[in-house]
């Protein structure tokens, strides 16, 4: 396997030649986060302290050039009494690094600096965690780090409590169809907070994406699909709420749905191959205690998601053309044309659009960048009937619901071959 | 007389027959580089198809709207064909100039002269006219995605303006590079751009201040409900 680590700062290869070899090391991408990152910080520590105090143990901040003094936070956060938490004082010091990233901006690149760090430092169980993150615990340290280090995993994906309206994108696109794709029940694919193994880290390494937009913003799910489909044993940790600082107002959602599924799909070409023999889908193992949470009330505007959808419906149906069946193209203009109150965006044919967008991101018959932009006002009409359906349900009610669009992505497969094949996409 | 008469006739005869004989091989020659012209106009355009075809081209004109943009003028053949029959005329075209030439007649020599020394202005004016109607098409549909995902009123129209002013911008841009009335197009060019964008300031700032107002607080409401989604989408 390739082993170059030769992107790393000078600096930080003689940081790390200092530090030796380490059992546990945890990495947090960060740019700009001066206000969260010193809890993050505190929480690794206090992780590592209660659950690791006899493995070697490093913090790695691999930072995007911050102007808000996020390295200095990093460096002088502090959990002061490790009697608040512990027992007994950890047997070992928790070393910490704050450095630069090299390469193209983005949490891409920060994670290839802490993949090289893991390989350097010859880690056996590594995780990364966001610097907005609000809810972290010690405990998410064990739950990332333990399934790996003591029972060989190799990758653990987060899971969440969330809102019934929170991670909509994850729900009604990147989990179902990551699910039916490559038949593993990783319930959030982009969590953002994984575990990994120092051999994954090598993996993730030898690949030659850095220049892509993986390096950007696709690191999340290109870990997760990289890990499945290179048969690296995964498993997914329940680590409570998720609760973040908001996201960047000036990237939209039409951007982020851009990105997020441009990804998704362009994975969907690289792995083709392994993707189409699989039909069903098995769960994966989970860890942890799961256990409610009280989340905060999400307000929805739905009239201003309907008003979206059919905009779009009005306006991009020459696009649409270009990329749906017929019948799901009448699917779509028989929803938008509906009144209010019956107005359905189906999971069938939700599941039909995204297969007919994804063969025509393959086919390259329309721009990819303005296929995926026409997407969003379909996926605020998906979104909009999935609010209609589920404003009075309770939690596992929704989760049941989710699960019978995740059945129709599997089901509906054979539909997506079909038009992969007809079109030669990706082959 | 007699003898004057028929010497002349004969004199004339022979000179008419002189020029036939001196105009034929210049004639069978025109003829013949006609013939090669067809023949390598024709090779030519079904090589050149036959590449833009593997090359995926139809497809790329499809991706980049030029397709549709044909069909709404009701050209409904492949993009590939028409390159090919696009290459065909020019080829064949410079072969007819050739062959008249070998005709070797003063007038026609000089217009061919012209034309070939014009011929480099018309290549650059189409290739500046495809290259404003590529764009103009490209980003007209990125401004109709863009209004339309931003809520904005009349996606449509500011789809079309944008449109409209690349595809005049580049006319305007083609006529410049043919020399055809250059400072009258320049001209008209600069105040009617002017024309239209003081015309819409000023139907906006004045004329529809009422219209405005209502487009700018409509707008203004959105971004406020935009704020109180409180929707996490990933």
């Amino acid at each position: 396997m390739v082993r170059d680590t030769s992107f790393l700062p000078d600096a930080l290869r003689q940081q790390l030649a200092e530090v030796g070899q380490v059992d546990v090391l945890v990495g947090i991408p960060s740019y700009n986060n001066a206000a969260t990152i010193g809890h993050v910080v505190r929480a690794v520590q206090g992780g590592f302290a209660r659950h690791f105090p006899d493995q070697r143990a490093l913090l790695l901040n691999s930072d995007g050039g911050s102007k808000d003094g996020t390295p200095e936070v990093v460096r002088q956060a502090s959990i002061g009494s490790f009697e608040t938490i512990l027992a007994a004082h950890p047997l070992r010091a928790v070393h910490r690094i704050t450095t630069p990233y090299h390469g193209i901006p983005g949490k891409g690149s920060a994670l290839r600096t802490v993949f090289g760090a893991a390989v350097l430092t010859g880690a056996k169980a590594c995780a990364v965690v966001d610097a907005d993150l609000r809810s972290i615990t010690p405990e998410w340290v064990e739950l990332l780090l333990e399934p790996v280090l003591r029972q060989g995993f190799d990758f653990i994906a987060p899971l969440y409590h969330r809102h019934k309206y929170d991670g909509t994108i994850t729900n009604s696109i990147v989990y179902p169809l990551t699910r039916a794709l490559y038949g593993k029940r990783v319930r959030q694919p982009i969590g953002g907070d994984f575990g990994f193994s120092g051999r994954l880290a090598e993996h993730y390494l030898s690949h030659d994406v850095w220049a892509s937009d993986v390096a950007r913003y696709g690191i999340d799910i290109w870990m997760t699909t990289t890990a499945i489909t290179g048969g690296f044993k995964v498993g997914q940790s329940f680590l409570g709420a998720k609760i973040h600082d908001a996201k960047d107002p000036s990237v939209d959602l039409s951007a982020m749905l851009m990105q997020v599924t441009s990804v998704v799909l362009t994975l969907m070409g690289t792995y083709a191959a392994h993707w189409r023999p699989v039909q069903g889908s098995q769960p994966v193992p989970v860890f942890g205690f799961e256990y409610a949470v009280g989340l905060e009330p999400v307000p929805v505007n739905l009239a201003r998601m309907l008003d979206r959808f059919r905009t779009g419906a009005r306006e991009l149906r020459s696009i649409w053309e270009l990329a749906l069946h017929p019948a799901t193209a009448a699917g779509v203009a028989r929803a938008a044309s509906a009144p209010d109150e019956d107005m359905d965006f189906p999971p069938h044919l939700w599941v039909r659009t995204i297969y007919d967008f994804a063969v025509a991101y393959q086919h390259g018959r329309v721009n990819r960048e303005h296929l995926l932009r026409s997407l969003t006002p379909l996926y605020l009409g998906r979104t909009a009937a999935f609010v209609k359906q589920t404003r009075d349900a309770g939690a596992q009610e929704v989760e049941q619901i989710l699960e019978e669009l995740c059945v129709q992505f599997e089901r509906d497969k054979s539909y997506l071959l079909q038009r992969w094949d007809e079109t030669g996409g990706g082959s | 007389m007699t003898a004057t008469f028929s010497e002349r006739l004969i004199s004339s005869l022979n000179m008419f027959f002189e020029a036939v004989l001196r105009f034929l091989p210049g004639l069978l020659a025109a003829v013949l580089i006609l013939i090669i012209g067809l023949v390598v106009g024709w090779a030519l355009r079904m090589l050149v198809a036959h590449i833009l075809r593997v090359a995926r081209f139809d497809r790329y004109c499809d991706a980049t709207g030029v397709t549709q943009a044909l069909a709404h003028a009701d050209i409904r053949s492949a993009p590939s064909l028409l390159v090919g029959r696009a290459l065909f005329w020019l080829v064949f075209l410079s072969f007819a100039m050739a062959g008249l030439s070998a005709l070797q007649v003063g007038v026609i020599n000089q217009l061919i002269a012209e034309f070939f020394l014009y011929l480099p202005r018309i290549i650059s004016a189409v290739l500046v006219l495809l290259v404003g109607f590529l764009l103009g098409n490209f980003l007209s549909r990125a401004a109709l995605l863009g209004a339309v995902n931003a809520g904005m009123p009349s996606p449509r129209l500011i789809a079309i303006v944008v449109k409209l002013l690349i595809v005049v911008l580049s006319f305007a841009m083609a006529l410049e590079q043919l020399r055809i009335a250059t400072s009258i197009v320049l001209a008209a060019f600069i105040i009617a751009f002017g024309a239209v964008m003081f015309g819409l300031a000023l139907a906006f700032g004045l004329g529809g201040r009422d219209v405005a107002r209502r487009v700018l607080e409509r707008q203004w409401e959105r971004e406020k409900e935009d704020a109180a989604d409180g929707f996490s989408h990933l």
